[in-house]
């Protein structure tokens, strides 16, 4: 087993955040990437609806709500507790913008 | 270092690499595109090959290497041994990764890495040149970690911890057995793939019996103190299927030192156990290819940069999935799911100078006692020098109503067909 030691320049990269994230689509992209692993992207199937469906406030109000707990499952106040103001409409942005590419609303 | 330092320094790299698949001669290098290879096809390799072909729009070529046609899950694997799910809806291909992203799907087995050269070379002998490699192979059975076990053992002591034949094996052995038979289940020493995973199994077979075979037993041999969702567990046990299932903890002898598949016999804490039908899962590491590839460390698993799972041991080569220490996360297809997005983000920011954002990184598993009795557990975790640190969590509580339970269920379906789309179409 070796250690590469050249490497360490490029490893030691570590994800950081860029700046001015509201507004960013391909920030809105990433952050809707982690809702997929439980939200259909087609049809509705059960309890986790196709988040392009829902219209834009709906989504904002839900997931403020879950996040402040006067709305509670488990699972999604999880998702919402890790989620900013700004990370709530950067998602509305992409689903809204998602529903206008699939004819979904 | 900046960011922008970084994006320099790997454009320059860029412009230095020869762009093309197979290192063959007279290839033009303008034409040529970053190439990403990616090694298994499970749902860290799969999601990590088609968010890059997906996101980068055609800027960086991905090939998938992964020897099957299709690939069966282990998740819902426990589903399908209690009969609640059928064979074919836990069995899934990759058609539409190549089809709708563009994904190079080569049916092969990767045999060998030379990070020098930056080569994977396969069981045919073909050679893949990478930019970046992407190693997602899962995990190996440590057959010589009980004696008398080992891949012919296996044949008549199903593991069944890499799903497919081995499931199907189990499931065939469980019909077949008569009412009033000894199930053993031996469960591993941590770390390993899905800590829920043997229990659940245990319900589900559970499950199965009180229908079926009503007057049968379950034994459970764990080589460890206590258990993922055990208060969860046992309240359920207790409750749906009083009598039926015993769990033998370390300290009470609970480790399995050996099996004799010849007379069906398991042999924990120096006494003797005779099976009608014994399902044998030893402790695990990586994947082989990971370990060949000088990824793995001692442990046998495969030491990672926390934020960004790329090897502390290879340059340019990423582990994520099973075969990568990143404790606290467990060992999930969940887990895998989540960083592999981490991974395709870090990959296209190399290579086409894409955003790089916060990782975001999460596990929920879900895991049934009956077919309306579900209950979960979650996190969400962050980079530190160290480690993944789960800085939020949640799991189901005891005594919660069945209505709960049943939505917990109906929540459970529906991830499991999002989580597969997210992966696999
Ligand atoms: C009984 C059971 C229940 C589970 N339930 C859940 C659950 O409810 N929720 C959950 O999130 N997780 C669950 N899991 C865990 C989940 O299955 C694993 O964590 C997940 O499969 C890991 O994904 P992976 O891509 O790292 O590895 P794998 O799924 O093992 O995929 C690796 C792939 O790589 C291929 N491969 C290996 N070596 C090579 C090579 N040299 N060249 C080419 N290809 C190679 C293999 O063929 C395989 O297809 C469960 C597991 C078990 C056993
Ligand atoms: C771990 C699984 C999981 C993930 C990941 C997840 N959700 Fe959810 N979500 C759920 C569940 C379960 C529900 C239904 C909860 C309930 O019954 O109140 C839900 C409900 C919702 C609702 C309300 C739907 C309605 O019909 O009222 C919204 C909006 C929502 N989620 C948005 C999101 C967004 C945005 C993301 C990504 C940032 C996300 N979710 C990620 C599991 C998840």
């Amino acid at each position: 087993m070796s250690t590469v030691g050249t490497a360490a320049v490029i490893l030691s990269l570590v994800a950081v955040a860029a700046p001015a994230l509201a507004g960013d689509p391909e920030y809105g992209a990433y952050l809707a990437s982690e809702c997929f692993a439980c939200h259909p992207k087609g049809q509705p199937v059960g309890p986790m609806p196709p988040l392009h469906l829902l219209p834009r406030d709906y989504i904002v109000q839900a997931l403020r709500e879950y996040r402040a707990g006067t709305r509670d499952n488990l699972a999604m106040s999880l998702v919402a507790r890790n989620l900013s103001d700004e990370d709530i409409e950067s998602l509305a942005d992409y689903f809204q913008v998602m529903s206008a590419q699939l004819g979904g609303r | 270092m900046s960011l922008t330092t970084t994006r320099r320094q790997l454009l320059r790299t860029a412009a230095v690499v020869a762009p093309v698949w197979v290192a063959a001669p007279g290839v033009l290098r303008a034409q040529a595109k970053p190439r990403v290879v990616v090694v298994g096809g499970g749902p860290a390799g799969t999601t990590v090959a088609k968010y890059v072909a997906r996101d980068s729009e055609g800027k960086v070529a991905v090939a998938l290497v992964e020897p099957k046609e299709s690939y069966t899950t282990c998740f819902y694997g426990n589903l399908y041994l209690g009969g609640q799910r059928t064979f074919d809806s836990i069995t899934h291909n990759y058609v539409e990764l190549v089809r709708k992203y563009g994904v190079a799907h080569y049916r092969d087995t990767a045999v060998a890495v030379d990070p020098a050269t930056k080569k994977v070379r396969l069981a045919s002998g073909r050679e893949l040149a990478y930019d970046r490699l992407v190693v997602a192979p899962g995990i190996d059975i440590r057959y010589d970690s009980i004696d008398g076990y080992s891949e012919e053992a296996a044949a008549v002591m199903p593991h069944a911890w890499q799903a497919g034949e081995q499931t199907a094996l189990l499931k065939a052995q469980l019909e077949a057995m008569e009412d009033g038979g000894l199930f053993i289940l031996a469960s591993p020493p941590n770390p390993y793939r899905c800590p829920p995973g043997p229990y659940e199994r245990a319900s589900m077979i559970a499950w199965y019996f009180k229908q079926h075979k009503p007057k049968s037993k379950i034994l459970i041999l764990d080589a460890k103190k206590q258990f993922s969702k055990q208060d969860l567990f046992l309240e359920g046990w207790n409750r749906h299927y009083p009598g039926m299932i015993e769990w033998v903890p370390e300290e009470l002898g609970g480790t399995v030192e050996a099996v004799d598949p010849a007379t069906m016999t398991v042999v924990a804490g120096g006494e003797k156990h005779k099976a009608a039908v014994a399902n044998i899962v030893p402790a695990q590491r990586a994947g082989f290819i990971a370990r060949a590839a000088g990824l793995a460390n001692d442990s046998g698993w495969c030491p990672v940069e926390p934020g960004t799972f790329k090897s502390k041991l290879q340059p340019d080569i990423f582990v994520l999935g099973d075969a990568a220490i990143a404790a606290d996360m467990p060992k999930s297809a969940f887990s895998a799911n989540s960083q592999a997005k981490v991974v395709a983000m870090v990959i296209r920011h190399e290579l086409t100078g894409s955003k790089l954002f916060e990782p975001r990184l999460r596990n929920t598993c879900w895991s049934s006692i009956t077919d309306k009795d579900t209950v979960k557990i979650g996190a969400n975790y962050r980079p530190t020098e160290a480690k993944l640190e789960a800085f939020d969590s949640f799991v189901s509580k005891v005594g919660e109503s069945d209505e709960l339970r049943a939505q917990t269920r109906a929540e459970a379906d529906a991830w499991y067909d999002s989580i597969v789309q997210d992966i696999f179409a």
